[in-house]
């Protein structure tokens, strides 16, 4: 019998519908990959099962009879935890307080007990004191340790909780191979004590090296649940993104042989000496795991990082990359990785989301504002991009993600940029709309840009990119420029493994 | 093979825009804390020969517990997060509210410091209720209470007036084996901090101060906490109000208007970073003194009276100005 | 496979708070007209409007801050009004010949004042609240220290019968010139290129930063600003009183905000406008004359525009839950 029913959850936030009628439904004793493309609501449906989001409508059951939950401590009461996507730990406490946070252990009149603190953490985090590098650091700051020991003690506060239902999402997006395997062998112990384990991943290496079912969601809809065992790679695809065309000559580069854009030495708090080229009309990826300095270098390029060393010159000469102001003057755009909270402007009405970058060449005296060429600007931007508004004077909000996005780089293409940065442009959004970012980003690279793509999808990164850099923390360590590089080489590339060493 | 090379542990990046996030995230370091102490100590003993004399002592300590506790208070408030502009109102009405009813009568005293203290704990509780059930941001929220407090407290006592018993002010100015009253109140409110700080609610209000969302994930009371951080914060102005009391003997309507804004400037150089989650109370004691010493010193340097608010603006305002250099702050730990 | 069409799905539109504004003035008035016949008589309506111009000019620079967001907001409004009343005062001293000079001493100063909270805020990362509240500090030291503690002077007559007497239709010129800054404010709000800017910079501080907006230079504009209107406004407050005294405007300092809110303009920033906040003044001005009306003490009446100021909040200004 299934441990965990879900069914008929619906969600959503603003224009976005972020969950539309998902499904779930799985046993004790498995693990259980949940899979979909960026945005599809994975995480969405693991926050309505953890009591983070209030889901519109959803029914759960747990071990046969219906659970209503209002929040986090319902959801721990009936034995839930979860390692989220976006960490829930507390930069400034330690490892151990982090560990046994909410659930402190106390003596009389609510006074902590550091030492049944230091136990209770010892317990969990000992298993994983290979992936720190032999000893745990109980006693630092978490904000102090790298993403990959974060994203530990993160799973650490989900063991120490002793779940019967444990929920990983993107658990292994910054790990390194050691920490990766230590988390494997802890989930397998734990599915054989009867533990749900639900697993979401975009490496379809480790989902079929460690689950036995897999559930697939596509634009929050629940597509099908299959047993992994009979299931090839290309079902799972299909799964995911449907009858979608593919782009069989996606990679055909049109990229002369003029270096545009070269980045030499690049050194911030975040990057260690960066330097490379990109030709005119040429797409160069970003990869590796998360979090290893990808956004950084895109920041540090648009002037919004502090660069302690090293330059970008744009046809020999040096950009100003002193503030994003000057950036963007000359000629700089940044499509950043977080598009509510970097992008765009969520209160403002559509119209200015899309003039704000470029209103003043349209301004009389760079001041007064002519209503009217900057309603044709943006319409023109609207018709180009295809995104779907009801009026220009409606908030950005009001739209579906990929519509949003649409915009945030329309609001680029009014300034005319001859260096494009992208930082995962197609996160959240659905399908339909992604295939048109890919060709916006084309057409970009066509029209002469030098386009740099960062994204957390290896297969778009490989089916975009004319090259692609891997970065590892901080530095650039590896360049696939061969047509023929897969996945899995990517992905290799990414956790430095040897020659043959698989996960 | 260990793929993190020694020495490249780099700070996490706080994946979103770090450099703007850290609009408030600065902090003072504990050094630069203990310096100033030692400057303005010194610039006062320069200015007041009689400085360690023990009348000397006994009356300057006299009047930073007023100021010491409030800077607790408000510390607490922060760290969870939020500010209390409303702490100084709350002194005021706490302070008039007890010495109407002592009426200066001895026997009255143990029920007025109970109002008194009820008084704070009513307050914070508005206060932490206006800011976790009706949402507003914490600033704004208690900016207006600020004015719903001070406006009760003009109501209760319409001008400065009312005495307190000449024992409870004589006993504040006294002196226990040579340590005087005042200085015993510090420590007291010291040793409180440290003994709140190793209890379960400090260690939730760090938490929802460092990331609330985080902390609502790990099963956090978050509402619940940041509640008690105010109501904690109230009963701090009321032990505030109470010093003011034995320091002066009457009611002042006014009294505790001042202490907001001085009682904010002691948290920051103190080293407790304004967005919170961050910090501790034993710096802004700290802070508290030195800013009233500053006060002192402008009084001893013979500044003009008619400059001498100028000065102490613009004392508060540089104290809240070092905070933003960056060679005071404290650096992160990597 | 679904479409991301949802143009259709747009949330509902809310009564727009400065319709509701509006609304709650009249309703003010029907009550006062009530409690105390002749309250809505033409003569208090035009009085009334006259006292809620000052306010309303003050809360200009206020609105301008508080869309700024970053919890922006000047608190310093009051004192500057003042002290610009007193510079005005002291070097106009009955003269209209020195009106202009006075003027533009007075406003000076008070950019001056805007421009260090602005400083402060951006590069110091002081918190506005706490940045202008110790500045209020500053300027009542530098009152002391400019009067001794002794108000000088008086009202230019030109000043004086501009605020008092009657220009046009019976009405005192005073509401025309704050027409005439309602028009240009509402202009530089929604078709200049700054006023979109400072939307965005208030939306948004990252985003805007990362659409290459001068995201300090627009905030410290907005602290200058402010200060700027709060001078004009303290000294037509000059003209009003005729001459000076040491705390002429400093009770603005909460209505000032109170205005702003009640018209719509959002606390966290990036929504509003100043015909909300031209509103928002009126209301609060026919509040406090009923209040007075009602013989509600001063010190009950600082009670209820706090409880005032926290009821609007809630119904306009609250912030997200954590759990979504
Ligand atoms: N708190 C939120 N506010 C607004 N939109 C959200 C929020 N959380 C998720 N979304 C949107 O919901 C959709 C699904 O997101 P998510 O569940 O994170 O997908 P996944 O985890 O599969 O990548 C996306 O379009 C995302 O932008
Ligand atoms: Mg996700």
């Amino acid at each position: 019998m299934a441990l965990l029913e879900m069914n008929g959850v619906r969600k959503r936030f603003g224009g976005v519908l972020a969950l539309d009628d998902a499904s779930l439904s799985a046993a004790g004793g498995e693990v259980h990959a949940l899979l979909g493309p960026n945005g599809s609501g994975k995480s969405t449906l693991n926050k309505t099962l953890t009591g983070v989001v209030v889901p519109d409508r959803a029914s759960i059951t747990i071990d046969g009879s219906p659970v209503a939950i209002h929040g986090p401590r319902d959801a721990h009461a009936h034995g839930v935890a979860a390692v989220y996507q976006q960490l829930s730990v507390v930069d400034d406490l330690t490892v151990t307080q982090n560990v046994v946070l909410g659930l402190e252990p106390t003596r009389r009149l609510g006074l902590l007990d550091r030492r049944a603190a230091r136990t209770v953490a010892a317990e969990v985090l000992t298993r994983f004191s290979p992936a720190f590098a032999g000893s745990v650091p109980y006693d630092a700051a978490v904000g102090a340790l790298s993403p990959g020991e974060q994203q530990i003690v993160e799973i650490c506060k989900a063991l120490a909780r002793r779940p019967r239902i444990l929920v990983l999402d993107e658990a292994t997006a910054s790990l390194h191979k050691e920490q990766v395997h230590v988390l494997f062998e802890v989930v397998r112990e734990l599915r054989d004590s009867g533990v749900l384990v639900v697993f979401t991943s975009h490496r379809m290496d480790e989902v079929f090296a460690l689950c036995d079912q897999a559930t697939v969601l596509r634009n929050g809809r629940t597509v099908g649940t299959i047993a992994l065992a009979d299931a090839t790679e290309d079902q799972l695809v299909h799964m995911m993104v449907g009858d979608v065309e593919r782009r069989e000559e996606a990679r055909r580069s049109h990229a002369s042989d003029r270096t545009v854009l070269q980045v030499r030495g690049l050194t911030t708090q975040r990057l260690r000496d960066v330097s490379f080229s990109v030709a005119q009309g040429e797409v160069l990826g970003l990869g590796g795991l998360q979090g290893q300095g990808q956004s950084d270098l895109l920041l540090a390029m648009f002037g919004a990082a502090k660069i302690h060393a090293g330059e970008v010159l744009y046809d020999g000469v040096p950009l100003p990359l002193t503030s994003p102001v000057k950036a963007a003057r000359a000629g700089v755009a940044l499509v950043p990785g977080d598009r509510g909270r970097q992008g765009m402007f969520a209160v403002r009405p559509i119209q200015e989301n899309l003039s704000i970058a470029s209103m003043h060449r349209r301004a009389t005296a760079r001041l007064a504002l002519s209503q009217r060429a900057e309603r044709r600007a943006a319409r023109g931007i609207v018709e180009r991009l295809n995104i779907v508004i009801g009026g220009l004077a409606d908030r950005i909000s009001t739209l579906s993600g990929g519509n949003q996005q649409k915009v945030v780089i329309g609001k680029w293409l009014l300034n005319e940029p001859r260096v494009v940065l992208l930082d995962d442009p197609t996160k959240g959004i659905d399908i339909t709309a992604k295939e048109e970012v890919y060709a916006i980003i084309r057409e970009l690279a066509d029209s002469g840009a030098a386009v740099v793509f960062n994204s957390s999808d290896n297969r778009e990164l490989l089916e975009m990119s004319d090259r692609v850099l891997v970065l590892f923390e901080g530095g650039v360590v590896d360049e696939l420029t061969d047509a023929q590089v897969t996945e899995e080489d990517l992905v290799a590339s990414a956790l430095r493994l040897e020659a043959g060493e698989t996960l | 093979m260990n793929p993190a090379p020694p020495g490249t542990r780099e700070p996490a990046p706080a994946t979103l825009a770090h450099w703007w996030g850290r609009l408030r995230d600065i902090q003072v370091s504990g050094t630069a804390t203990v310096a100033m102490l030692v400057v303005v100590i010194a610039v006062n003993v320069a200015l007041q020969p009689n400085f360690f004399d023990q009348y000397a002592l006994t009356s300057n300590f006299a009047t930073f517990v007023p100021l010491v506790a409030i800077a607790v208070g408000q510390t607490i408030v922060v760290l969870s997060g939020g500010i209390d502009l409303s702490l100084g109102a709350q002194v005021t009405l706490a302070s008039v509210v007890t010495v109407q009813l002592t009426d200066g009568e001895l026997g009255n005293l143990p029920l007025a410091l109970t109002a008194g203290l009820g008084v704070g704990v009513a307050c914070g509780l508005f206060n932490g209720l206006v800011v976790v059930v009706a949402r507003l941001q914490p600033i704004v929220a208690t900016f207006a209470t600020s004015f719903v407090f001070s406006g009760l407290a003009l109501v209760v006592l319409p001008r400065p007036g009312g005495t307190m018993p000449s024992e409870f002010t004589s006993g504040y100015r006294d002196s226990v084996l040579g340590v005087p009253v005042a200085l015993l109140a510090i420590l007291a409110i010291a040793a409180g901090w440290l003994l709140l700080r190793r209890h379960r609610v400090t260690r939730h209000i760090y938490a929802v101060g460092g990331n609330a969302e985080a902390a609502f994930a790990s099963l956090v009371p978050v509402a619940r906490t940041r509640i008690t951080a105010y109501v904690i914060a109230g009963m701090f102005a009321s032990v505030s109000a109470f010093a003011i009391l034995a320091n002066t003997g009457a009611g002042d309507p006014f009294i505790g208007n001042e202490l907001t804004l001085t009682s904010v400037a002691a948290v920051v150089i103190g080293g407790t970073a304004l967005r919170g989650g961050r910090g501790g109370a034993i710096g802004s004691i700290l802070g508290a003194i030195i800013l009233a010493l500053v006060s002192n010193i402008v009084f001893f340097a013979d500044v003009p009276s008619t400059y001498r608010q100028l000065a102490n603006g613009l004392v508060v305002i540089l104290a809240l100005a070092l905070a933003g250099i960056p060679a005071l702050q404290k650096r992160r730990s990597a | 496979m679904n479409t991301p069409v949802i143009s259709s799905l747009r949330p509902p539109k809310v009564l727009s708070p400065v319709v509701l504004a509006a609304g709650l003035a009249i309703a003010l008035l029907i009550v006062g007209e009530i409690v105390s016949p002749g309250f809505a008589g033409h003569g208090q309506i035009v009085n009334m409007l006259r006292v809620s111009a000052f306010l309303g000019i003050i809360a200009i620079g206020q609105t301008i801050v508080i869309i700024s967001g970053g919890e922006g907001i000047d608190l310093s409004v009051g004192k500057v009004a003042t002290f610009a009343a007193i510079i005005g005062s002291r070097v106009m001293d009955g003269d209209n010949t020195k009106l202009l000079p006075a003027l533009t001493l007075a406003l000076t100063v008070a950019a001056a004042i805007g421009l260090c909270n602005g400083l402060g805020i951006t590069y110091l990362r002081i918190p506005p609240f706490v940045m202008t509240l110790g500045m209020i500090g500053v300027v009542q030291g530098l009152i002391l220290a400019y009067t001794s503690g002794q108000a000088h002077g008086r009202a230019a007559p030109f000043l004086t019968s501009l605020v008092n007497g009657k220009v046009i239709f019976d009405l005192p010129g005073l509401l025309f010139l704050w027409l005439l800054l309602a028009v240009a404010v509402t202009w530089m709000l929604r078709r200049t290129t700054y006023g979109w800017q400072l939307f965005a910079v208030g939306a948004n501080r990252v985003s805007a930063r990362l659409s290459g907006i001068p995201v300090r230079r627009t905030v410290i504009l907005a602290y200058v600003l402010s200060s700027v209107f709060a001078g004009l406004a303290g000294i037509l407050l000059l003209g009003y009183t005729e001459s000076v005294f040491l705390d002429l405007a400093d009770q603005y300092m909460l209505p000032s905000i109170a205005a702003a809110v009640i018209g719509g303009t959002l606390l966290a920033g990036g929504i509003g406008g100043y015909a909300g906040t031209a509103i928002g003044a009126v209301v609060l001005t026919v509040l406090q004359s009923l209040l007075i009306t009602l013989e509600i003490s001063a010190a009950g009446r600082t009670v209820i525009n706090g409880l005032v100021l926290i009821v609007l909040l809630s119904l306009y200004g609250r912030q997200r839950r954590l759990r979504t």
